[in-house]
């Protein structure tokens, strides 16, 4: 810590002057210390990945990362993450797209309207869906959800708005789409009960001074709930979108696998976490397992600016519309 | 104070209870030399991990050992013995000239028998359907596509199938059950073997993924017109019907212990590694099963446990083979010509 920071830090502090107590030298040692690790525990995993994967990085570089293709036969290796990376994109997309409308009406509804009565055991049983582990979630997903939406809603998608061509033929039930369908429940309960926080914040004379002048549920909600829990709300997603980008197990379990890219939702594919956790105790050879760790590597990358593109909305949106609320920006 | 005294009683109990659990675990793994223990870790192949986990009472009666193993998959049995983190790794693919290099100084001993089952789920149509190598090898090629496919109706005269889509189901992780579905494919279909090729695990040309032998056979059973493959033992517990397979004298032939060990006899000769080739066998072996594979047992050949090591893999081979063992599983128990390099094998193993 230089003593620019220190200087800094002590203008900042409502207590300038006073001599340095005990105790907030033991917090700021600390918390420092908390900050400190989970920096430094990033970057050894992001040097020991590297490190893993240096024989694939070696022998590929970059094309690796475009490249569609992954054949571990012995004799005939060749690894490349195009079509993971592709999974990863759409599958957290569609994943985030399908939960954030249900989080936040759920959120609004546990808030805002709800009756008393029923309010506690429905936030009670959202809370809980975070709990259920994935790989039950997978398995419910490959002997129940996977059926249905192949039997029922594939056909109706298919038929209804099958000339946009994402909604192909009707698959096997182990699809891109059993997998959207699954982050879509995991990450669910995420933003839900995170936007039921942000929106229980919301101080109570606003929005009754926004009622007071007359306006509709749905105006106040708009005018003053959403407004002021925006950037937690994007905070929320942003962490649904992670979530959504490094499950593995349930995903491998629905997603049927292969190594292609193709229009319909509807056939099998694969995200860079379901390959490395499906192939990973598997690997045969260095190279195999180079290029898996090389594309834990790419999802590490790829989050990363997922967070940084995240945050730069986020801070735009805010900036435009000038944020609402007071305190604390 | 009082307050004070049971902390420290607490804490005192905790580094003790700590103490006494780094003890154990120094006396079962981490200083060997101390004194061979008693327990015997294993993992690798899921094929065989049923068979095993039937051995784990009797061997603890017989000769007090803890039998410990986790199906991890073939690879990381290997990748584990390989890095002696446990007693023995267990295979299903024969280890590769690279394996058994890294390895350092391992022996590889057949120790399990069995036959991989080719499963479908289509309702309304007979077990045992017939289906031969090339077809078969076109069905996972994605070059034939519907059930009423001309090669598949002549396989099956007499039998109506229906034109309902053929969905490919295969294992999404690597796999010794993958590995002998593969390796039977490349001996029957030249476009097989030069196209996609042998491993634990290849690039699918076609079908869905599932994760482990359960996650296949979840796909099959949920699935009308799905083709899958699993051990037998798998088929016949998911109530899935399984094809009857044409071998080479032209008879068709079930994953039952008749056909797996008229295969197995079809290898007489051991290579240098001690691993046998039986899948796809000549046509003299007309009750053959072409599906058929050993599994194998890699030890290292100077080991600190050896004494209760080769114990537990003599019994394996021999009173370990026995009926109440391996008949409700599907195993077969090994052949004499196998016993006989498995017993000498094991003999070399010294500490």
């Amino acid at each position: 810590m230089s003593s620019a920071d220190a200087t800094a830090d002590a203008a900042r502090r409502p207590f300038t002057g006073r001599r340095v107590r005990f105790g907030d030298l033991v917090l700021q040692l600390v918390a420092g210390a908390a900050a400190l690790g989970a920096t430094v525990l990033v970057g050894l995993i992001a040097w020991e990945l590297v490190h893993g994967a240096r024989p694939a990085l070696s022998k590929y570089g970059l094309g690796f990362v475009t490249r569609i293709a992954w054949n571990p036969v012995l004799g005939h290796e060749l690894y490349g993450a195009g079509s993971f990376i592709f999974g990863t994109a759409i599958t957290s997309a569609f994943a985030l797209l399908l939960a954030a409308p249900l989080a936040l009406g759920a959120a609004l509804f546990l808030t805002e309207l709800s009756p008393q009565v029923i309010k506690a055991p429905v936030t009670a049983l959202v809370e809980t869906l975070a709990a259920v582990p994935s790989v039950l979630i997978g398995l419910w997903g490959i002997y129940v959800l996977g059926p249905i939406l192949r039997d029922h809603v594939e056909p109706a998608l298919h038929s209804t708005l099958g000339f946009i061509p994402i909604f192909g033929e009707p698959g096997a039930g182990s699809s891109i789409f059993t997998a959207i369908v699954v982050l879509a429940i995991m990450i669910l309960p995420i933003v839900a009960s995170i936007s039921r926080e942000l929106f229980l914040g919301v101080p109570h004379e606003l929005k009754e001074g926004a009622l007071a002048l007359g306006t509709t549920r749905w105006e106040m909600v708009r005018g003053v709930v959403f407004p002021y829990a925006r950037g937690g709300i994007a905070a929320a997603l942003i962490l649904g979108l992670g979530r959504a980008m490094g499950e593995a197990i349930a995903v491998t379990q629905v997603i049927g696998g292969g190594v292609f890219i193709h229009w319909s939702i509807f056939d099998g594919g694969d995200t860079l976490a379901s390959k490395i956790a499906a192939s990973y105790q598997g690997a045969t050879s260095q190279l195999f397992s180079s290029s898996l760790i090389y594309l834990g590597l790419i999802l590490l990358v790829m989050s990363l600016l997922a967070n940084i593109a995240a945050q730069w909305i986020v801070r735009r949106v805010a900036r435009k519309h000038g944020v609402t609320r007071g305190g604390h920006a | 104070m009082p307050k004070c005294g049971s902390f420290t009683r607490i804490t005192a109990t905790a580094l003790a209870a700590v103490a006494l659990a780094g003890v154990v675990a120094a006396g079962a793994g981490a200083s060997p030399a101390k004194r061979a223990g008693t327990t015997i870790s294993g993992a690798g192949s899921t094929f065989v991990s049923p068979l095993v986990a039937q051995w784990i009472s009797p061997i603890g009666s017989a000769y007090g050992y803890q039998l410990q193993y986790s199906a991890v998959g073939s690879g990381a049995g290997i990748a584990q013995i390989t890095a002696r983190t446990v007693d023995f790794g267990a295979s299903d693919a024969p280890l590769t000239p690279d394996q058994v290099t890294a390895c350092n100084g391992c022996v590889q001993i057949p120790w399990a028998l069995g036959g991989t089952s080719i499963m479908y789920n289509l309702p309304g149509v007979k077990n045992l359907l017939h289906m031969d190598g090339p077809t078969l090898a076109q069905i996972f090629l994605g070059q034939i596509t519907t059930w009423d496919d001309a090669a598949i109706k002549k396989l099956n005269p007499g039998v109506s199938l229906p034109s309902t889509k053929i969905t490919v189901a295969h294992r999404s992780d690597g796999s010794g059950t993958t590995y002998n579905l593969v390796d039977y494919l490349s001996s029957v279909s030249p476009t097989w073997k030069s196209q996609v090729g042998v491993g634990t695990a290849v690039n699918w040309p076609t079908g869905v993924g599932g994760r482990g032998s359960s996650g296949v056979s979840a796909i099959v059973s949920s699935t009308e017109g799905a083709i899958g493959y699993a051990d037998v033992a798998f088929a016949l517990q998911n109530h899935l019907k399984y094809f009857a397979m044409k071998n080479n004298s032209g008879k068709f032939t079930t994953p039952g212990s008749r056909g797996i060990l008229a295969a197995a006899s079809s290898d007489q000769k051991a290579d240098a590694n001690n691993a046998y080739s039986i899948v796809n066998p000549p046509k003299k072996f007309p009750e053959a099963y072409p599906i058929s594979t050993f599994t194998y047992v890699i030890v290292p050949l100077q080991s600190s446990k050896a004494p209760d090591l080769k114990k537990f893999l003599f019994w394996a081979v021999t009173t370990g083979q026995k009926g109440p063992y391996t008949a409700k599983l599907r195993f077969v128990p090994l052949p004499k010509s196998v016993l006989v390099v498995a017993e000498k094998a094991i003999a070399k193993i010294h500490s």
